[in-house]
């Protein structure tokens, strides 16, 4: 049967999943092809059933090439049923494999005896079941709400699609503002929605609308929206993840959802260790953290630079399980509430977990709120329980450091400030004019790809104080800054090793303690190889033993004159070797942050 | 690179995907018997490994063989992989592994 479905495809699939070896291969036909973000949806006909699937974004080129089709028939290679979060009575296939096998058809294909499922019938049956739960008071109306309503996912929602309703928490929302601008005056708000499957969406009211809305549209409360528009969001002012964003005016239809059970996840967090953050300071990405408050400040008033208005502030010190504290500054409403019932319950030590936090550079390390952030106090979730089993076990009792002091260049216990400000090489390439003002510091992972033989590479030394000597009369060294002669000189590296990493290479300057980490010996013990007769030449080998070895370097960067020309001059302030385990944790965190969170 | 006998890298939840075909995993050995070992995985599942251990066992053990139910693997391979052994970096290869990296791998 080469030009048709499947007989009971669909049916056939969705019962051998739970043995899950099996995968077989159905043909189905393509029904409402659309796009969502770049990747395409569609539902699956096989004359009798429907069934959601998604396409990843390796075949959005098939179908806009017009190899895949709306109405066309494909042949489903491999792929794996899930089921829609929040509805556990519904499956959707994630297709990873597909063939064509005949372009677009007439028309829907429909079962001989003429009965389609269409999806209303599926969603009688959702509310029926509902309906069994819900409580005997409110029942009747709210079942019959749901009836009438089809709910889409956020995420299936685009500019090209009229009706649709969605059901949403609002989790976040801005205040009213009024603003002034060419064409007149206006007040506007925002507000962040988002729905059982976690997704996202960014929702803007102005003027009437705003008005309508503002009151209706409470923090934490579930609502049925429909009739809003949608258009391409505005990259700069981003505040979720979601290629649209929302705009609701007086048509609008927004339904408070009193009675169902919706699960739609509280806050969507993304927490920074505090020992991490030194990598984020200054940067325009804003971060969460979660720790068991310390200590409460009192509020203080500042005055606000721009318009010499008063506002409060409060500072809190956070702790979390890397022993690392780092202060947060509340500012307005988060100072004053917030902050004050943090005061009276210091005592306790809670939990708080902060979303949206500027990090800033003041004692190092200093995190600040914004108008967006967003606080919860002992929230429930696994990370908030972890870290409480901790604190209570063991944090209550051990010593732990302000995070800002790890940034200073001691070289000694360099591993602690390992794992903060990581950049790869090319950050240097890139900047060429880095650490114009004062020297800025940077831990990065790279290989010694080259050490020149015949450079420079040490230098007389005093042994008291380490500085250059001088050859003195008759004999023996002279040391300027200790002002004696000394019988010897110790021989002390300054090297420029080559560094290479996947994004590029660069010199760096190594001086003693850290050139004797990456050759392995002394100066004194590789000049006399390098002086040694023999057929081995065992100072090149010393030199390709330490060649391509892998270290973790912590660096500060500055700007030299060389020849009335400014130049980059890296110099290696520690060495370390590669913890394994937690490079693999870095690139794990790196990994879910460069993930498109837009989950299909 | 020999690729004519690829295994798909698991931990106790994601077995059940591959019944039947060749997987490979690393456990915490809990309890060895003469022809068998009990591991936890690196999801904190338990996992029946048929085959002896190596004779010098260290905590974590690599097994390669196939997985004859959701939680048992026939080894055909056993390495072990030291004292020292981060379970959870490979929990999360094995998720990334299975998920939207799948077809990074064989």
């Amino acid at each position: 049967m080469a030009n048709s479905v499947t007989q009971d495809g669909i049916a056939t699939v969705l019962s051998s999943q739970s043995s899950s070896s099996v995968r077989p291969e159905i043909v189905v036909q393509v029904i409402d092809l659309k796009p969502v973000g770049n990747r395409y949806t569609f539902n699956a006909n096989d004359g009798k059933k429907k069934i959601k699937v998604v396409l990843p974004a390796t075949l959005t080129s098939d179908i806009i090439s017009g190899k895949i089709q709306n109405l066309g028939l494909i042949r489903l290679l491999d792929y794996t049923a899930n089921d829609i979060p929040g509805n556990s009575e519904e499956k959707y296939l994630l297709v990873t494999k597909c063939e064509v096998v005949a372009c677009a058809l007439d028309s829907e294909i429909k079962d001989s005896t003429g009965i389609v499922l269409k999806p209303k019938d599926k969603f009688v049956a959702k509310s029926a079941s509902q309906r069994i739960n819900e409580q005997s008071g409110n029942a009747a109306p709210a079942a019959r709400m749901a009836m009438t309503r089809r709910v889409h996912p956020l995420v299936s929602l685009s500019p090209y699609q009229g009706s649709w309703t969605i059901k949403v928490r609002v989790t976040n929302k801005g205040v009213m503002k009024n603003y002034k601008n060419a064409r007149g005056e206006g007040c506007v708000f925002y507000v962040e929605l988002t729905d059982e499957e976690g997704t996202q969406i960014q929702a803007t009211m102005f003027n009437a609308a705003a008005k309508k809305f503002y009151d209706t549209l409470q923090m934490g409360k579930v609502f049925y929206i429909s009739k809003g528009s949608l258009k391409l969001a505005n990259n700069q002012f981003k505040t979720v993840q979601n290629d649209y964003e929302m705009t609701l005016n007086e048509n609008s239809v927004v339904e408070e959802s009193k009675n169902e059970e919706m699960s739609v996840p509280e806050t969507k967090f993304n927490f920074v260790p505090i020992d991490e953050l030194g990598a984020y300071v200054n940067q325009k990405d804003l971060i969460d953290v979660i720790g068991v408050v310390q200590s409460v400040s009192p509020t203080m008033s500042i005055r606000r630079k721009s318009d010499n208005e008063m506002i409060p502030k409060r500072d809190i010190t956070l702790a979390d399980e890397t022993k690392k504290t780092v202060v947060v500054s509340l500012w307005n409403d988060l100072a004053t509430g917030l902050g004050q019932e943090l005061l009276d319950m210091a005592d306790k030590y809670p939990i708080i977990a902060i979303k949206s936090l500027k990090v800033g550079d003041f004692q190092g390390v200093s995190l600040s709120t914004v108008s967006r952030s967003n606080v919860v106090i002992n929230p429930d979730i696994p990370e908030a329980t972890k870290l409480r089993s901790w604190y209570d076990s063991e944090g209550k009792e051990t010593s732990m450091s302000a995070i800002g002091s790890g940034m200073s260049p001691s070289a000694n216990n360099g591993s602690r400030a390992m794992y903060s400000d990581r950049v790869c090489l090319s950050h240097f390439t890139t900047n060429p004019s880095l650490g114009t003002d004062k020297p800025v510091f940077f831990s990065t992972r790279a290989y010694i790809s080259f050490i020149k033989p015949d450079q420079v590479m040490w230098y007389r030394a005093c042994k008291t104080c380490h500085e250059k000597v001088t050859e003195a009369m008759y004999s023996g060294y002279w040391c300027e800054n200790c002002q004696k002669k000394n019988e010897e000189y110790s021989l002390r590296y300054i090297m420029a090793v080559k560094v290479s990493d996947s994004t590029g290479e660069a010199w760096f300057s190594a001086f003693n303690d850290e050139a004797e980490k990456i050759i392995g010996c002394t100066a004194d013990e590789l000049r006399k190889l390098k002086s040694e007769e023999g057929k081995v030449n065992k100072f090149q080998t010393k030199l390709k033993e330490a060649t391509w070895s892998e270290h973790l370097f912590r660096v500060s960067v500055s700007q030299q004159e060389y020849n009335s020309e400014k130049r980059q001059k890296i110099t290696v302030k520690s060495v370390s070797r590669i913890d394994f385990a937690a490079e693999t944790r870095l690139l794990l965190r790196d990994i879910s942050k460069n993930k498109n969170t837009s989950q299909f | 690179m020999d690729t004519s006998s690829p295994s798909a890298f698991v931990n106790g939840s994601l077995m059940r995907r591959y019944i039947g075909q060749k997987v490979r995993t690393v456990v915490q050995v809990i309890g060895s018997d003469v022809g068998s070992v009990v591991g936890k995985s690196t999801d904190d599942l338990q996992i029946f490994v048929k085959g002896s251990p190596p004779t010098t066992p260290t905590t974590y053990l690599e097994v390669i063989g196939i997985a004859e139910s959701e939680n048992s693997i026939r080894a055909e391979v056993k390495t072990n992989f030291g004292n020292n052994f981060d379970p959870l970096n490979y929990n999360e290869l094995c998720k990334l592994a299975n998920g939207e990296f799948k077809h990074f791998f064989i």
